[in-house]
């Protein structure tokens, strides 16, 4: 019933393996786009202490959210990411208008 | 169906997250190897035929209901109408769903469909095929999950726009994430330029009238995991209709019909006495035993079970309010007071595998646990 034997995962494990060195994979990290925070929640689900894939998720986290009931972002905590990423709101995002997805829940888990 | 009790691997926490499955335990287990679930090659053949079966049924239902416009048993928008049956005509792409089967006494019976937003799709393809490779690599699974996603990926890559394909999904949730960012990985192999975007994230622009990543591209293509019904309802859902670049959203809107438990007595009155069908109504006149299902419903909430006029189990939550629908009662197959239900996983219109959840009563809800399996 198995094709092949051999399963490879290029994305999952370059963000594992970025938890241990973020500076040097977001350098080289172009290719497959991996967004920092895109590693952000390939953390433990409950943790003991903090411990580096902690601080990377941290690091990572975009700090926009729904607050009141309006969405306000500000860009990531990470001077690591892209600039424009990290750029927030300002002119030159004026025209684009953000939070309109999104308020449905905390899981579409089914 | 054989369900064996056996030791977990000693460090079988660090084996799952060295797979990047994080989400192992809540507050209570969810990836539980200290059981998995024997089937046998007749059975595998059985599910993997009323999946097939079932995946035709359902594409007829999805015509049947536009032939005849009956939209209003799905609590479905009017204004939305004219997009779900464009995107059907068009045949925009649609890479996967899951049913959630009763498989007992040699009958594989379907309890609902999962077919917009299927979560263990990460448990399914990887975790549970790397703990078989480590419990008995002679046996086999009924599981090729992954091969057919990155197939399926590369036969779609020509039928999307040629633009970069966004993935998204709620913030803060590492089982949504998880599941994205697999099916990323998937999609990534089969040679795509990516991107990941928070649902909340997305952007529009009204001047040029297009959805925006987080650098200002336009978005023309995405993998979503965030259910239509929310979307609609959104402060976006209607943009969808203004957009200029007709963007491929996956899985397309005509999804929300299979998705939606009204499906269930419309495949029915389609298909009376299938062997792979329940009995289900809009009202419960017809039944004696039966379950009361939200026709939006998620994870088992608001579920009423009758039997013989008696309420045997019920579940809360909020869910409800679009409306109900009635299934035949077909309790799952108890194993010391254990009910396993199988995931048959639909990839690219084909059976692909399964996976199992087993819950301690005979309603699997958010707190039923993730099992593995194998072929005998």
């Amino acid at each position: 019933m198995k094709k092949s034997k051999y399963i490879n995962l290029v994305l999952i494990t370059a963000a594992l393996a970025s938890c241990n060195k973020p500076d040097k994979e977001w350098e080289s990290a172009n290719k497959v786009y991996m967004r920092s925070d895109t590693t952000a929640p390939y953390t433990r689900a409950h943790h003991s202490g903090i411990g580096t894939a902690l601080l990377w998720y941290y690091a990572f986290r975009p700090y926009g959210n729904y607050r009141n009931g309006s969405y306000g972002r500000a860009g990531y905590y990470s001077r690591a990411l892209n600039e424009r990423s990290n750029i927030g709101n300002n002119a030159f995002k004026g025209a684009v208008a953000r939070g309109g997805f999104g308020r449905g829940g905390y899981s579409v888990s089914s | 169906m054989i369900r064996k009790t056996i030791t977990p691997r000693n460090n079988w926490q660090s084996a799952v997250e060295k797979l990047g499955f994080g989400f192992h335990t809540t507050n209570v287990p969810y990836w539980d190897e200290s059981v998995y679930y024997e089937l046998s090659m007749t059975e595998v053949h059985q599910i993997e035929k009323a999946t097939a079966d079932l995946w035709d049924l359902c594409l007829g239902a999805v015509q049947h209901v536009m032939d005849n416009k009956l939209y209003h048993l799905f609590n479905i928008p009017d204004w939305l109408i004219p997009y779900i049956e464009k995107t059907w005509t068009e045949d925009h792409p649609a890479i996967y769903g899951r049913f959630d089967l009763c498989v007992k006494d040699g009958k594989v019976k379907l309890l609902e469909f999962n077919a917009d937003t299927p979560t263990s799709l990460y448990e399914s393809a990887i975790v549970q095929w790397f703990w078989l490779q480590d419990f008995d690599k002679s046996k086999d699974q009924f599981n090729s999950v992954h091969e057919k996603l990155v197939d399926y990926w590369k036969y779609l890559k020509n039928y999307l726009h040629p633009a970069p394909l966004h993935f998204t999904c709620l913030k803060e949730t590492l089982e949504d994430l998880t599941n994205v960012e697999y099916m990323r990985d998937c999609a990534i192999q089969a040679g795509f330029e990516t991107k990941l975007i928070f649902v909340d994230d997305i952007g529009w622009d009204e001047h040029s009238r297009q959805f925006m990543d987080m650098e200002d591209q336009p978005i023309k293509n995405i993998f979503k995991l965030y259910p239509w019904e929310w979307m609609v309802t959104e402060e976006f859902g209607k943009n969808i209709l203004l957009d200029v670049n007709r963007t491929f959203w996956i899985e397309p809107s005509w999804k929300m019909l299979l998705a939606n438990k009204a499906i269930l007595p419309i495949l029915w009155e389609l298909y009376p006495d299938h062997p792979n069908l329940l009995a289900a109504y809009f009202d419960s006149a017809l039944l004696t035993n039966y379950v009361k299902k939200p026709i939006l419903g998620r994870e088992g909430a608001n579920i009423e079970i009758v039997k013989e006029g008696e309420l045997l189990q019920f579940t809360e939550g909020e869910y409800g309010k679009e409306g109900y629908v009635f299934q035949e009662l077909l309790e799952l197959p108890n194993f010391d007071g254990k009910y396993p239900m199988i995931g048959s996983w639909v990839v690219g219109q084909e059976p692909a595998g399964i996976g199992i959840r087993e819950a301690n009563s005979l309603i699997t809800d958010n707190v039923s646990r993730y099992v593995p399996h194998l072929i005998k």
